[in-house]
């Protein structure tokens, strides 16, 4: 028994996520000896990164926080002020507390059409497919399971979604949650290659799939190409506008989400939020370098691998940030039109991107770069 | 009921140990789903627009019921939308609130003794009343603090109090009760080619030119004014005249269709009005052909549709409004603008409600009751049928975020719109039934409601008629006020299409923008008239009162200052290649079909028709003004939009002209003294004199008809005064709104689903003007 | 006339019509041309004409009921006072706002104040009686700013002050005075129904049997040209004339 414990103890003592700055803290924890134990338990890297970062806790803050970014900055951009009365001072930050707590408190309506087992189900496996593609993503140096197909793996994940989604709508049996789903199922054909092409294309430039060993380079620098392409295809594969299609409110009224109340709702609300930040996410990995960030005399040192995290996140804030203002600035596509971009004019920059990777690591290669 | 339901929804927020916290997040979540069932709407939308940002509430609005919480009925609830407030209101998981806004969800307001409106609060339990018409934005963010208050507070009270004082007490001279100030002929002379000399040489030759063409079909032909033509025909005529018209005159459109009752001779009068979009000449003149038939409790008569395609949904409405059934109308079997039980309400043997002057105990109209079943019938044999030919039917509206107030079942294979068919009557307040039983000058606030965007347009179609009937001159700086105002309410107007277009193209920005420029406006037309939408300040014979300097400036620098925010709302949304993609040639209508179809304002002009009433039939100081028609040639929504935006560019040009004019002159008379009579000194302000100047205003018998251009097309209203009675014998009102139906549906055949709401935007579309 | 059409965008054209579209988001995120009333904390001032709740002066009334008649919406209704007078009350559950009843009202007995945001419980309590019109009411405010929307030549200016707005007029515009009294133009035709004398509130018309004939006499003082006989005259033989 003491075995395995010690064993056990060391696996986590050599993964552990180091934080010079409290490292004195934790060490005297360690002394006392439970608690020690759970500290570094908590600070194992797999175990932080799934509860703490990128994991379960930085997700909760996020959806907790990151509607009312949105809902303040497009309130800014539309001349308005947006949620405040809440709390005027802090000019409404716990807004998005009140309508959590609102629809857990909200009665959950199963209406007489719908096919009641798979209408609850989906929306809490929904929620909680979303979550799986969190276990391949690296804020810095802090990753859940680093694998070295850890980028397809995300990537055969996030396709899942769509699916999910699909579900809802088959089973809300209405006629708005129908179209919505069938043209959900739409976009994702017309989404889903030139993204994967674009994501191909940089781990064709990068030389690696584990998202562990790529570079702190700018991707998009590398190759713009793909990261319009990936940007395009995320917003797509959001329903941001301009592709704001298979939810359009004014057309098909919320599509598959049309028949949802209550928690339900909720789950599938934030839901929406998940996947912008797991593909927010990617896109940092991928395009902006990860978790790297400029040498911070002092800090970058006394932060060490929070550090890193916290540079991710500044990322992927602006990432989803400049992914939801697009429904301040574009009016939707209508779907035959997001189609065509889809299939056409995405494709053939995609195609243009994968060619710009492969042609540059000829070129490196060469030793011309 | 409605305590019950109250309270169980302030019960669930009461108990368990979590209650603190249910209450507060239901207090700061409170989502309102936008249940826009009548003209508050627009005041709702500002509440939440950029103006007052009803969000900082933390009330955010949900187009679907299912994730509100919250409903703000917006005002008017008719037979047919108490069904939909029902299912709404059912499809709401608890705890719910509601909150009624506008005096017609409350007591009924200006429609008070309408026969098609019912009070909301027997439909659902409400919270709040919150009196206006429209209610202020202020008023409505109220509503939501009380609703606020109640859940965390437990607050349940009206948020004003007032203080009694006794009365005096010392008892005077006591009188009788008078009588009702309204006056109906007991067996009115009802005619509607009365002549009338007017200096009109065209209006000769073509009567002449007229009689040799109808030898011997016609039973007289008259100039009832100047460019009002009535050709009388024996009932199987009629249509042989009008085929003559057709293809002799190029008279090719009707703009009215309508049926007078005439029950102490047994008749009905059925009129048709045409005019011609290709004949030059005869543009500003108006035909109408009408000949009696028996009156009897199915009439049928043929229908002039074969013919004149515009009067389709015209004669539908008559079907419903008096029965009559217009043999070869596709529409024939069905109810089109009101509930399905109703009766034929603008027959003279339907009696209204009389006011009652005098305070009695018994606030509440009795007559108002609930439609027998408050199930939505759904077109269940159309589901099979469509289902048959590999075709869906879905069903948008009345409450749908992109539908407005009535009901479109669209009909589609695949992403193609095989069919569409309206299905309005969702606001019709029988405002033509009510104004049979209204004094002339309460007929002015009347008329306004139908389009709150527009209301001066609606005020001066109205007063023109009258003016037009008592030959009044009006004052030259009540013309230009008039003008000025006009103007005013045609912005206003397109900035409103403009936010709805926005919407929905999905474009909640430009939505905002533009309901800022709006916002601008009304601040204008407060400080011109004392109401931020409904002024009813255009009355017979001038306006209201004069307007200040400082106001006029206001409303002059307004015309430079939106250029500012214009080119953002330009660079955002009118620019975008989103928006352009979307709509460019999207949902044509060409020439022959808008012409075919009767599209009015704009919407013609869209289509290469250059017709505009400022120009054909000028009026006001429309001729004095340095401006210019806008046509366009594409007929797409781009076309019809980018063409009004043109327009509004000339508008504005009017507007600083007139603005400008106005500061050169005098203040003086704005009220003619014709109409005043003994109280010409008021003539700079009414104040004081209202009543006795207007409380008693009769007609000289006859039809008057009059057309102006108001923001969305030619507004006409035709008025028949038996000489006799102070009350109006019948109005019809023919709406450009009513008139563009049409055309939304015809342009979204064929095309893809989601153009349906561009080619809905892009007609500019406000369901209120349209049921009337 | 004037012919609009619309060319295709060009690809150049298109991406700067994208570019600018962002510009205008970008730029709006810095510096916003918010246009916002805080409501429940602030108020918009609204001109001295607007029209609001409605109060009441009975010494200036003089019982004419042309408020109650020119009402369109029949909200208002006269009630009995103990002096035996009518005076106006008015429901708000049917009030438009259209302020014909004081455009009517010929001494300004009743006048506008600045009211318009006022949440009720219930319908009943609507129904405001004439006891009540007579004193300011009060109502529930959060406010501590005054907004003003000023429009110059560029821009709507938004100009904010801590102040208290106050929600009534100090005075009452006044209306163009027209003295007017009821005058009997054709005494023959006189049926001697003395409807005139009944409908009469201030007394200032009074009969007399001499020699078997009606006469009815109009006292010119008392009279206040309210109308109300004018009306009422079975044979329509009385008018307003100048007094
Ligand atoms: S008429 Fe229109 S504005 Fe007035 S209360 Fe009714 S819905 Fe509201
Ligand atoms: S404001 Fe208009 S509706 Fe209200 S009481 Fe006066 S006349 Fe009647
Ligand atoms: S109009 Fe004025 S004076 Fe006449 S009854 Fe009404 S309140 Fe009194």
């Amino acid at each position: 028994m003491q075995e395995v414990i010690n064993e056990l103890l060391e696996t986590m003592m050599s993964n552990q996520v180091s934080v010079p700055v409290i490292q004195p803290v934790i060490d005297m924890a360690a002394q006392v000896p439970m608690v020690g134990l759970g500290i570094s338990f908590i600070l194992w890297t797999p175990i932080f990164a799934l509860l703490i970062c990128p994991g379960l806790s930085t997700l909760g803050i996020f959806l907790l926080f990151f509607p009312w970014i949105e809902r303040k900055l497009c309130g800014r951009i539309q001349w308005r002020v947006g949620p405040r009365e809440i709390v005027p001072w802090l000019g409404g930050l716990i807004q998005l507390l009140a309508d959590t707590l609102r629809f857990l408190f909200q009665e959950v309506i199963v209406h007489k059409d719908a096919h009641r087992p798979y209408f609850l189900q989906f929306a809490f496996l929904s929620f909680a497919a979303a979550l799986l593609p969190l276990l391949f993503i690296n804020a810095g140096a802090v990753i859940a399971i680093a694998s070295p197909y850890g980028v397809q793996l995300l990537l055969a994940l996030v396709c899942l979604f769509p699916l999910f989604i699909l579900g809802l709508g088959w089973a809300s049996n209405s006629r708005f949650a129908f179209i919505g789903s069938v043209r959900e199922a739409f976009m994702y054909f017309a989404y889903e290659i030139p993204f994967i092409i674009a994501v191909l294309a940089m781990v064709i430039l990068f030389g690696t799939s584990n998202p562990m060993l790529i570079p702190d380079k700018w991707g998009i620098i590398l190759n713009p190409i793909a990261a319009f392409t990936f940007f395009v295809g995320a917003a797509m594969a959001t329903s941001r506008m301009p592709f704001e299609i298979p939810e359009a409110d004014q057309e098909v009224a919320a599509g598959p989400h049309v028949e949802y109340s209550g928690i339900a709702f909720g789950l599938i609300y934030v839901m929406c939020y998940e996947k912008a930040y797991i593909l927010s996410a990617l896109m940092v990995v991928l395009f902006l370098g990860g978790g790297g960030g400029p040498y911070i005399p002092g800090l970058t040192v006394h932060l060490g691998d929070l550090m890193g995290i916290v540079w991710f996140l500044l990322k992927v804030i602006i990432v989803m940030t400049t992914m939801f203002v697009l429904r301040t600035i574009y009016p939707r596509y209508r779907l035959d039109q997001g189609l065509t971009i889809g299939w056409g004019a995405m494709i053939a920059i995609s195609l243009v991107a994968l060619a710009w990777s492969i042609v540059f690591v000829f070129l490196q290669q060469g030793g011309v770069l | 009921m409605e305590k019950e339901e109250q309270d169980r929804n302030m019960h669930i927020l009461r108990t368990g140990v979590l209650s603190p916290v249910k209450r507060w997040s239901a207090k700061w979540s409170l989502w309102p789903c936008h249940f826009v069932t009548s003209c508050c709407g627009v005041e709702l939308a500002h509440a939440f627009a950029s103006g007052f940002d009803g969000e900082r509430l933390g009330t955010l609005n949900m187009g679907i019921s299912r994730q509100a919480n919250f409903i703000i009925v917006e005002g008017t609830i008719t037979r047919k939308m108490a069904r939909a407030l029902r299912i709404v209101w059912e499809q709401m998981p608890d705890p719910k609130f509601v909150n009624v806004i506008g005096a017609c969800g409350q007591r009924g307001g200006i429609f008070w003794n309408s026969y098609n409106i019912t009070r909301p609060s027997e439909i659902v339990p409400v919270d709040f009343f919150i009196p206006g018409c429209p209610v202020t934005p202020e008023g409505i963010l109220r509503g939501v603090r009380a609703v606020q208050d109640k859940i965390a507070l437990g607050k349940d009270e009206t948020t004003i109090k007032f203080k009694k004082v006794a009365l005096p007490s010392e008892v005077g001279q006591g009188s009788t009760i008078p009588t009702s100030p309204k006056r109906f002929a007991p067996t009115p002379l009802v005619k509607v080619d009365i002549p009338r000399e007017v200096d009109w040489d065209f209006g000769s030759t073509t009567v002449s030119n007229l009689k040799s063409q109808l030898e011997g079909l016609y039973k007289s032909i008259t100039i009832t004014d100047k460019n009002r033509i009535a050709i009388k025909t024996a009932p199987e005529n009629l249509m042989e005249v009008a085929r003559k018209l057709s293809d002799n005159m190029g008279i090719d459109h009707t703009k009215s269709v309508n049926v007078v009752d005439v029950p102490h001779e047994q008749k009905f009068i059925l009129e048709y009005m045409a005019s011609s979009y290709s004949n030059n000449d005869l543009m500003p003149v108006i035909i109408t052909l009408f000949t009696e038939i028996e009156r009897k409790a199915e009439p049928e008569f043929p229908s002039i549709t074969p013919l004149w395609d515009s009067a389709d949904y015209s004669e539908r409405e008559m079907h419903d409004f008096f029965g009559i059934k217009y043999e070869g109308n596709a529409g024939m079997n069905a109810k089109f603008l009101l509930a399905p039980e109703t009766q034929t309400p603008l027959r003279k043997d339907f009696k209204l409600d009389e006011e009652n002057y005098v305070f009695d105990d018994s606030p509440l109209n009795p007559k108002i009751d609930l439609p027998t079943s408050l199930e939505m019938p759904a077109p269940t044999d159309l589901y099979d049928e469509a289902e048959a030919s590999d075709e869906f039917i879905i069903l948008v509206g009345p409450h749908h975020t992109g539908s407005g107030h009535l009901r479109w079942i669209l009909r589609i294979k695949g992403d193609i719109i095989v069919d569409v068919t309206p299905d309005p009557g969702y606001v019709h307040r029988s405002m033509e039934k009510i104004a049979e039983n209204r004094l002339y000058i309460q007929n002015v606030p009347l008329f306004e409601r139908a389009n709150i965007t527009d209301p001066f347009n609606m005020n001066l179609g109205y007063v023109h008629a009258i003016e037009k009937a008592l030959s009044i001159e009006v004052p030259e700086r009540a013309k230009y006020i008039r003008t000025m105002l006009a103007e005013l309410s045609r912005i206003g107007a397109f900035f409103y299409d403009s936010g709805i277009f926005s919407l929905f193209t999905g474009h909640s920005t430009g939505f905002m923008y533009v309901w800022a420029i709006r916002e601008m406006i009304l601040e204008a037309t407060v400080r011109l008239t004392g109401s931020r939408c409904t002024p009813s300040f255009i009355i017979p014979g001038g306006v209201r009162r004069d307007i200040s300097k400082d106001v006029l400036d206001m409303t002059g620098n307004f015309t430079t200052a939106v250029n500012k925010r214009l080119k953002k709302f330009e660079d955002i949304f009118i620019n975008n290649p989103v928006f352009i993609a979307r709509t460019k040639g999207v949902g044509v209508v060409t020439k022959q079909e808008a012409i075919k179809y009767g599209l009015v304002g704009p919407f013609l002009r869209a289509s290469g028709v250059d017709y505009d009433i400022r120009k054909v039939e000028p009026y006001e100081v429309y001729d004095k003004l340095n401006w210019e028609v806008t046509t366009g040639d594409a007929g797409d929504c781009l076309g019809r939009y980018m063409g009004r935006y043109e327009e509004i560019k000339q508008s504005l040009s009017i507007l600083k002209q007139t603005v400008d004019a106005l500061k050169r002159m005098p203040r003086g008379d704005v009220i003619s003294g014709e109409v005043l009579g003994e109280y010409k000194e008021a003539s700079e302000d009414i104040k004081g004199h209202l009543y006795h100047a207007y409380g008693n205003l009769v007609l000289p018998k006859g039809e008057w008809t009059s057309v102006i251009e108001s923001a969305r097309g030619t507004l006409l209203y035709s008025i028949i005064s038996d000489g006799d009675s102070n009350v109006p014998y019948r109005v019809r009102i023919v709406t450009p709104c009513w008139m563009n139906l049409r055309g939304i549906v015809e342009a979204s055949k064929g095309e893809r689903v989601a153009d349906f709401w561009t080619i809905y935007g892009s007609f500019g579309y406000f369901p209120p003007e349209a049921d009337r | 006339m004037k012919k609009v059409t619309v060319q295709d965008q060009g690809l150049v054209e298109k991406t700067k019509c994208h570019a600018a579209a962002i510009g205008v988001a970008m730029k709006e995120s810095v510096y916003p041309l918010t246009a916002t009333v805080q409501y429940p904390r602030q108020r918009k001032k609204m001109p001295d004409n607007f029209r609001g709740y409605i109060l009441f002066d009975p010494d200036k009334c003089i019982n004419c009921w042309e408020c109650a008649f020119i009402c369109p919406a029949n909200a208002i209704r006269m009630k009995e006072a103990p002096n035996k007078k009518y005076y106006p009350t008015i429901d708000y559950g049917k009030c438009i706002f259209c302020h014909f009843c004081i455009d009517s009202c010929t001494d300004s007995a009743l006048r506008t104040t600045k009211i318009h945001d006022v949440a009720y419980k219930d319908m009943d309590e609507m129904v405001t009686l004439t006891e009540e019109m007579i004193e300011p009411p009060e109502i529930v405010r959060e406010d501590t700013k005054l907004v003003e929307y000023l429009i110059d030549d560029k821009d709507l200016q938004i100009k904010k002050t801590r102040e208290v707005d106050s929600l009534f007029m100090d005075e009452v515009p006044p209306s163009v005075e027209i003295p007017v009294v009821s005058q009997c133009i054709d005494g023959a035709s006189c049926i001697g129904c003395h409807v005139c004398e009944y409908v009469c509130g201030s007394g200032a018309i009074s009969s007399s049997i001499a020699n078997g004939v009606m006469n009815m006499a109009i006292d010119t003082d008392n009279c206040t040209g309210c109308g109300l006989c004018v009306k009422e005259c079975t044979m329509q033989i009385l008018k307003l004339v100048r007094k």
